[in-house]
């Protein structure tokens, strides 16, 4: 193309109208053959489903998140690129494929319960082969499941041989606000993470789990399948 | 209350919120904006009806991102703001219940909503519930005989069985000093949401102590500051009982007064609004409404308000700059009540003239 521009600049310059004019044509077709070959990955689908990277990223926090977290971790641990907005509507979705043949997928991306009124906790998903304790949200499960998520990715990235620095980076954002996990400035310490996670993990556990089975009994008791898996309240009633 | 539907007339009134609310207590002394927040007249309307540029409001850039702040420091069960209320505060580490009070089981109402808050926050201050943080409680609060509903964006959050409330604002706080309008404005917000929660828990069970989160320096990164709002309360108070005394106010406003935005042409509802005496000051600006309305009333009759409240207080007594050029002026004719500011005038004119000449 850079060879193409230089000649229909000297064609010009001497005169030669015909000539520039023919060219000019050459550079527009070798411009909208670049155009093409650039825009064709970008325009190739994902390898791998939302849902199954939404699943995968799920299975590495071990508790239930909201969506902004899962769409960081499946960028810097799996590479991936999702939109925030493709997660908006995955979980009604799910729901609506539940309702129609209950049982059907292996696993399902549903909602997590909160503890007082069994209803789906604002923002979360939750995967359905947990057990309905690891899906309750008590009062302190936000920040038991915060904490057994940065401990499960600082021992995922001691598994791997070479992480991402984005990994690391996010480790850090999270190492930040946990008492003695780091100060926020350079790459996290996976192992001083989890001693520090671990360390304020011990303070609240008994209690979350305690709250956490007590609700997951009542909610074995009083909802049917369906509402286990997205909790109870007007709004799944209205969306079946 | 009859009177103020009066003034109103056919059309629908509009909705307070902690903003409308704050910018009340931010000019006490205003009568236009008193009644017409008491009548619940659509300012914004209003202002169109007087064909007034569309101009007022926060910017959606600035709105949005306070929204990406406040998102920021609440992820993940609010792990920011432990942090730092741990650091402030000395938080022990057993208190981290979290709980978002905007989940009631898809009962989106507004009733529905405020029931959830009270409860919980009642059950909270009994010592029942693990509850620390209590994300998004819709409170309520009686402004000129209305329920008003408050959605705040912040946080109400209990250490040893006081309540504080917790504003996150987007303004930075470089090297501990913040911009002194902002910080009052948050303040002046938060004050109202300090009062409605006093009216569910009592009193003497809320901090006047506001706990401010604002990103620290040039980064993105949350601080966290106490801010004092008792003087905010005070005034605050004071509005809202003049609000349901507003019958004093109305008793000065002729027969038949109306301000109805439907049925009235422009003109009439210029007449209307001149009516009312307005204290413009500059900082109206941001908070109000009419003020670019007010703003050109002052310009026009040369109110000395339009200079700001330092000068205006300054001059005490003197209403226009007229008047005050004309009192400066060595020779003029002084009444007895302007003698003393007419001496200062005339000697701060003197050092003037000899300094430009």
């Amino acid at each position: 193309m850079g060879k193409l521009r230089t000649a229909i600049r000297q064609a010009t310059a001497a005169g030669r109208h015909a000539e520039a004019r023919a060219l000019r044509a050459r550079l527009r077709e070798a411009e909208r053959q670049w155009d093409t070959g650039v825009e064709q990955p970008s325009a190739q689908p994902p390898l791998v489903p939302v849902r199954e990277q939404v699943h995968r990223a799920l299975t590495l926090l071990g508790a239930p998140t909201a969506a902004k977290m899962i769409v960081a971790v499946d960028e810097s641990f799996f590479g991936g690129q999702m939109a925030n907005t493709q997660l908006t509507s995955l979980r009604r979705d799910e729901e609506k494929s539940y309702r129609s043949a209950p049982g059907a997928r292996p696993y399902y991306l549903c909602a997590a319960l909160t503890s007082e009124l069994l209803s789906p906790a604002r923002g979360l998903l939750a995967l359905s082969t947990w057990e309905l304790p690891q899906r309750i949200i008590g009062p302190l499960s936000p920040r038991t499941d915060f904490l057994t998520s940065a401990i499960r990715l600082a021992e995922h990235l001691m598994r791997l041989e070479s992480a991402s620095t984005g990994a690391f980076r996010l480790l850090g954002q999270l190492a930040q606000n946990i008492p003695g996990g780091g100060d926020g400035f350079g790459p996290a310490d996976p192992a001083k993470v989890i001693a520090a996670a671990g360390a304020e993990l011990a303070v609240h556990q008994e209690r979350d789990q305690m709250d956490r089975r007590e609700a997951a009994a009542r909610a074995a008791d009083r909802l049917k399948p369906v509402e286990r898996l997205f909790g109870t309240g007007l709004k799944s009633v209205r969306s079946a | 209350m009859n009177r103020l539907d009066g003034i109103r007339g056919g059309t629908p009134g509009q909705d307070h919120n902690a903003r409308s609310i704050a910018a009340l207590a931010a000019n006490p002394a205003c009568d236009r904006r008193a009644i017409l927040d008491a009548a619940a007249i659509d300012k914004p309307l209003l202002m169109k009806r007087l064909r007034f540029d569309d101009r007022w409001g926060q910017s959606p850039f600035a709105i949005q991102r306070n929204q990406q702040f406040t998102d920021l420091v609440k992820a993940n069960g609010a792990a920011h703001l432990l942090r730092l209320l741990r650091e402030l505060l000395d938080l022990p580490i057993e208190e981290a219940g979290y709980v978002n009070l905007e989940d009631v089981g898809g009962h989106e109402g507004h009733l529905a909503r405020h029931g959830h808050t009270r409860r919980v926050i009642k059950q909270t201050a009994e010592g029942l519930g693990r509850a620390t943080i209590l994300d998004r409680p819709l409170l309520r609060l009686d402004v000129a005989g209305a329920q008003v509903y408050l959605e705040p964006d912040v946080i109400a959050f209990q250490l040893g069985g006081m309540f504080h409330i917790v504003a996150i604002k987007s303004f930075a706080i470089l090297d501990d000093q913040a911009d002194t309008p902002k910080v009052s404005a948050a303040a002046r917000e938060a004050a109202v949401y300090v009062h409605a929660l006093r009216d569910v828990v009592g009193r003497d069970l809320v901090s006047h102590d506001v706990i401010l989160v604002c990103p620290k320096d040039f980064t993105n990164a949350p601080t966290a500051t106490t801010v004092d709002v008792r003087h905010q309360l005070v005034t605050l108070a004071r509005q809202l009982s003049r609000l349901t005394r507003i019958d004093a106010l109305l008793d000065r406003l002729p027969e038949g007064f109306s301000l109805d935005l439907e049925t009235l042409s422009s003109g009439e509802i210029e007449a209307a609004v001149a009516a009312i005496p307005a204290r413009y000051a500059p900082q109206c600006l941001s908070a109000c409404e009419l003020s670019h309305l007010c703003r050109k009333e002052a310009h026009l009759n040369e109110q000395v308000d339009a200079l700001g409240r330092i000068v205006r207080d300054d001059l005490g007594g003197i209403e226009s700059v007229t008047t005050a050029l004309r009192v400066a002026t060595p020779g003029e004719p002084v009444a007895d009540d302007q003698a003393e500011i007419a001496e200062r005038l005339r000697h701060v004119a003197r050092i003037y003239d000899e300094a430009v000449a």
